[in-house]
């Protein structure tokens, strides 16, 4: 024991330095970090403020201002297109998304947007797809769909993105058969098809009637841009045997509106053995101001709580209907009871 | 055995600890480093801008509890209203005030007492009202007993949520404008996501204007700048190691996010635990790990979320004895994970790293110290060795810290004046040498008083921003 407590005291003189080392170049990195970063953003800072009336103008047309912004150095040009594109994140306005590709072709940031695009780093790549979608450079929709299927997770990501800020009408086959990429992120598949709204329907009412196994991902999809034309099949898949499949079906509906013709499936679906599925069924019958849907929401307000609660908002949208239902059930005791009361007080509190 | 040989073999088990716990720091410096080089790679407006893309954004339920919170209430909730999140509502838990908190609020809110009905799942003392806003419709107050815990009153807010998330935080908790936009991101990009935490910061001497944080600067305190480097230690090196290998063991009780099913399915908060947030999150761990459902909890590496830190010893020493009794409590409760790889990694590398290095830490630290002053009165210190040990502790300790401030500034620069950078490298050299033997002491206060039954939360002395 004592050899090895002299061996680690032999050694004690080497920790120290060690430490001393660490502690010394982790100081000098603070410093240096905090020296460079102080420096570019003194930098940025110059730059933005010098390019800023210049790219404004350039905008608006103004041939002196582009010829400034075409002289810029390469290594301003960067931080030019930034300034062009960031703000398109948040104004989509398509005269304003024009007047900015025109002006990344003029000065010509095209060339640069290839090179990062083909770049080994992955962030480079997502950087050009970013850049793409924001401007809607519909000559890269190939590329980009080609990056759906890049080896890098956030590229396809942005891939996703991007096609969903272009809105090519070209890239949705490609997008719909993406609809089951469990490597693509949910909400981006969702956002996406949101972005282009009903011009998904054909493509995947066409896909869902030979593919019944993602059925549940068509139900959803249908559920973000389904038109009238889905209810028809979304009441076929009521019947599906599948629980999670009948309950996005009239999800979907519910969304999309339940109509005379769907109106008898909802109701019946108010008896499924899934409660899941009752609770979509409930909700997807608000408005609808009809005395015996009415009725038949009414009795489910027992129910369990996911159902009662939908039950209870699809009854306050059924005007007098609903109201009398309404009505009837505060007068008791119980959770059903103080359900009804808060569906009054709430519409009492809208009006 | 003579008494050299013992202390030989002391001084090679407490070397050894600390070269291993030195390792250990510099290999999560690496791989947060790398975490947080990603997440910065990632961070960019078009990313931010999803939650805006989404047709249903996920509905989130913000939960308050709040006691004796009358200076500080309005202003909280106005905050709240604030944040650049449409799809929520803001559920405040009046737990049984003794200060007028519930009439405040009543005549800045326009509250009115209605009917809201809801499951209550998660047990919690009885309720005496449910109050709506006339002027605010995304406001919810709920008026209950005092059930003697902050637990309880979270589950009372998790009870009324209507809201698929859930986020639980402290009364005196402040936000960024873009908290749960940035929360709120881990659940829209994995499905497997329960929960999210994130970095909390310490807000004493920044400036604040309606309850959020305008200007960040150092404060004049000396314990609050330790209190600062240490934060940033924990969140920026030990949480985003574990969460970069899917292992947090921690949310912290100041910013919580959660799925509301998943926390229902545990039993919510647990009134009997000291720890309760560390509690929460190990139970969900353990419940999805063993029915083997896929669970991911996420962590923000960016300050999303503010908390005063104490500034006097004795707000300090409660709350550090009462970090500790929770911190033993969880591992013993929780002591069937230790090690067992039914558990993944945080069975076996979250919780044995935090058993030997956090459980251990402060008996082994101090009983070095107890064995060198006996060493010393027998004439048996080597103080060469002694010195050699102590600038090697001192400079490694400032080491790792000063990484941690090294990765906050590359990625929030939240302390950008000079003077705050130098104040930050002082404190990370200093708070080695006193603040950190401090909290090794008591650590084993606490210790004592988990092992003599000692409860109750202490009091924390606030300062009015």
């Amino acid at each position: 024991m004592n050899h090895i407590a002299a061996t680690f005291e032999s050694y004690a003189l080497l920790l120290v330095g060690v430490a001393l080392a660490f502690a010394v170049a982790t100081i000098l990195a603070v410093v240096i970090e905090r020296f460079v970063v102080a420096g570019h953003e003194a930098w940025l800072r110059r730059t933005t403020r010098h390019y800023t009336p210049l790219v404004r103008l350039a905008l608006a047309g103004d041939p002196g201002a582009r010829g400034a912004l075409r002289r810029s150095p390469s290594w301003h040009r960067l931080t030019i297109a930034r300034m062009i594109l960031i703000p398109l994140i948040a104004d989509r306005d398509p005269a304003r998304i024009a007047d900015a590709r025109e002006l990344i072709d003029v000065l010509p940031l095209m060339p640069f947007a290839d090179r990062l695009l083909r770049s080994p780093w992955w962030w480079r790549r997502a950087m050009a797809l970013r850049a793409l979608g924001a401007m809607q450079a519909d000559d890269y929709t190939g590329a980009i769909v080609a990056a759906l299927d890049d080896s890098n997770d956030d590229v396809r990501n942005t891939a996703l993105d991007a096609l969903a800020d272009m809105q090519n009408p070209a890239s949705l086959p490609a997008i719909v058969v993406r609809l089951h990429d469990a490597s693509l992120h949910r909400a981006r598949r969702a956002a996406v098809l949101a972005a282009f709204g009903s011009q998904c329907e054909p493509f995947l009412l066409d896909l869902a009637a030979v593919d019944t196994e993602h059925r549940l991902n068509y139900a959803r999809a249908l559920g973000i841009c389904g038109t009238a034309a889905a209810r028809p099949i979304l009441c076929a898949w009521i019947a599906d045997s599948r629980a999670a499949v009948r309950a996005a079906a009239l999800d979907a509906l519910s969304r999309i509106g339940v109509d005379r013709a769907s109106m008898p499936f909802a109701i019946a679906a108010l008896e499924d053995r899934d409660a899941a599925v009752r609770a979509m069924a409930a909700a997807a019958l608000h408005g609808h101001a009809d005395r015996d849907t009415a009725a038949s929401l009414a009795r489910h307000l027992d129910d369990t709580w996911a159902v009662a609660v939908r039950a209870a908002r699809s009854l306050q949208t059924m005007e007098a209907a609903g109201r009398a239902e309404l009505e009837a059930r505060a007068t008791g005791a119980g959770l059903p009871a103080l359900l009804a009361q808060q569906m009054l007080w709430d519409t009492k509190g809208s009006r | 055995m003579s008494v050299t040989a013992v202390l030989a073999a002391f001084t090679v088990v407490v070397t050894a600890y600390f070269v291993a716990y030195n390792l250990s720091q510099f290999a999560m410096a690496g791989v947060a480093g790398r975490f947080l080089w990603r997440y910065r790679r990632r961070r960019n407006p078009r990313n931010l801008a999803l939650v805006a893309r989404l047709a249903a954004p996920p509905f989130v339920s913000i939960v308050v509890p709040a006691h004796n919170e009358a200076l500080t209430i309005v202003n909280s909730v106005r905050a709240l209203l604030a944040l650049e999140y449409e799809t929520r509502e803001i559920v405040v838990v009046n737990d049984g005030s003794k200060d007028d908190t519930l009439a405040i609020m009543t005549k800045e809110f326009a509250l009115v007492e209605a009917p809201v009905a809801f499951e209550q799942p998660l047990k919690s003392a009885p309720l005496r009202g449910v109050y709506r806003s006339l002027a605010e419709p995304a406001l919810i107050v709920i008026d209950k007993i005092n059930g003697g815990s902050k637990s309880d009153a979270v589950n009372a807010g998790i009870n009324a949520a209507s809201g698929r998330l859930v986020l639980v935080i402290d009364a005196d908790t402040m936000l960024e404008p873009d908290a749960l936009s940035r929360a709120a991101m881990p659940f829209l990009e994995h499905p497997d996501t329960v929960a999210v935490g994130c970095y909390v910061a310490i807000a004493n001497g920044c400036r604040i204007e309606h309850n959020r944080v305008t200007d960040v600067a150092m404060p004049r305190s000396w314990l609050a700048r330790f209190q600062i480097v240490e934060y940033m230690r924990s969140f920026l090196l030990f949480r985003l190691a574990c969460a970069s290998r899917n292992g947090v063991a921690l949310i912290s009780g100041a910013f919580g996010l959660f799925l509301r099913d998943a926390v229902i399915d545990v039993g919510g908060y647990d009134g009997t635990a000291i720890g309760e947030d560390m509690d929460l999150t190990l139970r969900l761990q353990a419940y999805y790990r063993e029915r083997k459902r896929p669970i991911r909890i996420a962590h923000v590496p960016l300050p999303v979320c503010w908390t005063q830190a104490p500034e006097d010893w004795q707000s300090m020493r409660a709350q550090r004895c009462r970090w500790r009794r929770g911190l033993l409590q969880v591992l013993w409760r929780q002591r069937r994970m230790i090690g067992n790889p039914r558990y993944g990694i945080i069975g076996m590398g979250v919780l044995p790293y935090i058993a030997v290095f956090e459980g251990l830490g402060p008996l082994i630290e101090l009983s070095g110290y107890i064995v060198t002053t006996i060493a010393f009165f027998l004439g048996l210190l080597d103080w060469q060795h002694w010195r050699a040990m102590l600038a090697a502790s001192i400079l490694f300790g400032a080491a790792t810290t000063l990484v941690s401030v090294f990765l906050s500034d590359v990625s929030t620069r939240k302390y950008f004046r000079p003077s705050d950078l130098a104040l930050l490298v002082t404190s990370a050299i200093l708070e080695n040498a006193g603040y950190r033997q401090l909290n090794a002491w008591w650590g084993c206060v606490g210790t004592v008083q988990a092992m003599t039954g000692k409860s109750g939360w202490g009091t924390m002395k606030r300062k009015a921003f």
